[in-house]
């Protein structure tokens, strides 16, 4: 528990910076939404104008852009992008922020078992992960009322911005499994970065070049937001693979935190 | 009763080496001094026997219980000093120290405050504000504050000034009174000197020896240093027992281990002007292991 709180303070400061950011984006560009709809039309030219595999790549259908759910997708895959972002930085630092600073001495020296650590770690980022989904989720609700010109489905603006959280935690996953692997990261940002812009990269080419089965290796393509919209359901394959990697990627890395890592600076 | 118990303990890194076959017993109730110099193998013993790292062979007790299978359960009981300390730094010092107090089911607030008044250290600075002596204060407050039953230190005094050493082996000897077992390791030999009752002496990976401080002392080692009136052939003192022969204009230098009669009866054939006959400190005769060793 001591822990689990120390790590929780420690995260405070970012979890504030990354919570106003994401709410930032969505505020941002639903302030535009308003002029958007009204000029719906002429938006859609502008739109057509660019090539196809442009509007692919960014993720743009003409008939969804103007109305406030499929904006409010395509503004989404943003939030979501540094979402991703933050949620890597968090769990590549699980492991790697102590290596680095030198401060595993300290908590592996005190009487609690590595098991202990790097659970209260890992629910400790979690919970500062939750906290930014459930501000994130009050706001960006807020902000499509007042910006709204016409009703909008709740349920699937929910779950598109619930998928927020899930990609959140595949990332985590992601990034703890890196730490444990290679411990001795100097930068952690440079690492995340890659890794979240990398595979967001991976998820326009997917885009583009619409093969299915690359679907399965660009976790950006997981949750297809014009399948939400369409059909009011996730997608279930994705959901299970999701779940899957999850899994074997935290199990991987409590295997090699409790065995093999061993912290030596000298 | 054995307090720490090592059983060939080896640890290599990769290819490289870290240390060969070690094995030594420390006491309980005993000061016990760790010393070689650097890159010897002090810190990787010390850092297996917490689990910061596991042996590649061999292993060891604390308390009667294997060190990597009941780590938990051993460091209830244990107080570490690291050679390095490095703290959260944007902590405040006595944040950090209850931190540190927290993983232990005890009340330590006084012990706290006490040590950190004999230590004369400033709890509401941040760490990062501090000095390395300051913060090795820091790290001296935190492995003593629970009170633990196996004190072990890996060079303490780097970055203390003398003051504060005197106060820290005070500390140490306070403890050790009331029982509490030492670990103590240096590179220092006048502070092992100071406050051990037994040495393990370890060279690159390999314990060399373990001994009784006094015995080491005894071992009949004597230092001789003697002016003469005309200069003495070098062939004189060529016989046994005698180290570290030395010649500085008419004085005479050498470390003698043997009868003393012996070398009274040579010393009695040349013109001496002055003698001096030392016991050597502790430098001297560990000076003269690594000699020996490095011969064979």
């Amino acid at each position: 528990m001591n822990v689990y709180l120390h790590e929780l303070r420690s995260y405070k400061k970012s979890t504030i910076t990354w919570t106003i950011s994401l709410c930032a984006i969505t505020v941002i560009f639903l302030l535009i939404y308003p002029s958007f709809s009204g000029n719906s039309e002429e938006i859609k030219k502008i739109f057509e104008a660019y090539p196809e595999s442009v509007r692919k790549a960014f993720g743009i259908s003409i008939d969804g852009i103007t109305s406030l759910l499929g904006f409010y997708s395509y503004v989404f895959l943003y939030v979501v992008l540094c979402g991703a972002i933050q949620a890597m930085n968090y769990g590549t630092s699980v492991i790697s922020k102590e290596t680095r600073d030198k401060t595993a001495d300290f908590l592996l020296t005190k009487p609690v078992s590595r098991i202990q650590i790097i659970t209260s770690k890992i629910l400790a980022i979690l919970t500062s992960i939750l906290i930014t989904n459930i501000i994130y989720l009050i706001v960006a609700f807020i902000m499509a009322n007042l910006m709204k010109k016409e009703a909008f489905n709740v349920k699937i603006f929910f779950m598109i911005s619930f998928t927020l959280l899930f990609m959140q935690i595949l990332f985590i996953a992601i990034g703890i499994l890196t730490s444990v692997i290679l411990p001795k990261i100097k930068s952690v940002i440079s690492v995340s970065l890659g890794t979240v812009f990398g595979l967001f990269i991976a998820n326009m080419c997917a885009s583009v070049i619409g093969e299915e089965a690359i679907r399965y290796i660009t976790p950006f393509k997981y949750f297809d937001f014009p399948y939400i919209i369409k059909n009011g359901s996730y997608e279930v394959r994705f959901i299970i693979l999701q779940i899957v990697l999850i899994v074997i990627a935290l199990i991987a890395s409590y295997v090699i935190y409790v065995k093999k890592i061993q912290f030596n600076f000298y | 009763m054995n307090i720490i118990e090592i059983k060939n303990l080896t640890k290599n890194y990769g290819k490289s080496r870290g240390i060969t076959d070690v094995s030594f017993n420390v006491e309980e109730g005993e000061i016990f001094g760790f010393i070689g110099p650097n890159g010897a193998g002090k810190s990787t013993t010390i850092r297996t026997l917490l689990s910061l790292i596991y042996p590649t062979s061999g292993s060891a007790q604390i308390f009667g219980k294997d060190c990597v299978k009941y780590s938990t359960e051993v460091k209830k009981e244990i107080g570490y000093l690291p050679s390095e300390v490095f703290y959260y730094d944007n902590m405040k010092v006595i944040d950090l120290l209850k931190y540190s107090a927290s993983f232990y089911k005890k009340d330590c607030t006084k012990r706290i405050y006490e040590l950190a008044s004999t230590m004369d250290l400033d709890l509401n600075k941040k760490i990062d504000d501090l000095s390395f002596g300051n913060k090795k204060k820091v790290g001296i407050v935190q492995g003593l504050l629970h009170e633990p039953k196996l004190i072990i230190l890996d060079e303490p005094t780097s970055g203390l000034d003398p003051l504060m050493q005197q106060k820290f082996f005070e500390l140490l000897k306070e403890e050790n009174k009331k029982g509490v077992t030492i670990l103590f390791s240096s590179h220092i030999l006048s502070e092992v000197q100071k406050m051990c009752d037994r040495v393990a002496i370890i060279k690159e990976g390999r314990i060399v020896t373990v001994e009784k401080i006094s015995t080491l002392k005894e071992n009949n080692f004597k230092r001789f240093k003697l002016e003469t009136t005309s200069t003495v052939n070098k062939e004189f003192f060529d016989t046994d027992g005698i180290n570290k022969y030395e010649v500085e204009g008419n004085i005479i230098s050498f470390l003698f281990k043997g009868k003393i009669n012996t070398i009274m009866k040579k010393l009695s054939q040349i013109e001496i002007t002055n003698i001096w006959i030392e016991e050597p400190d502790l430098e001297e005769i560990f000076m003269h292991y690594y000699e020996k060793e490095d011969k064979i």
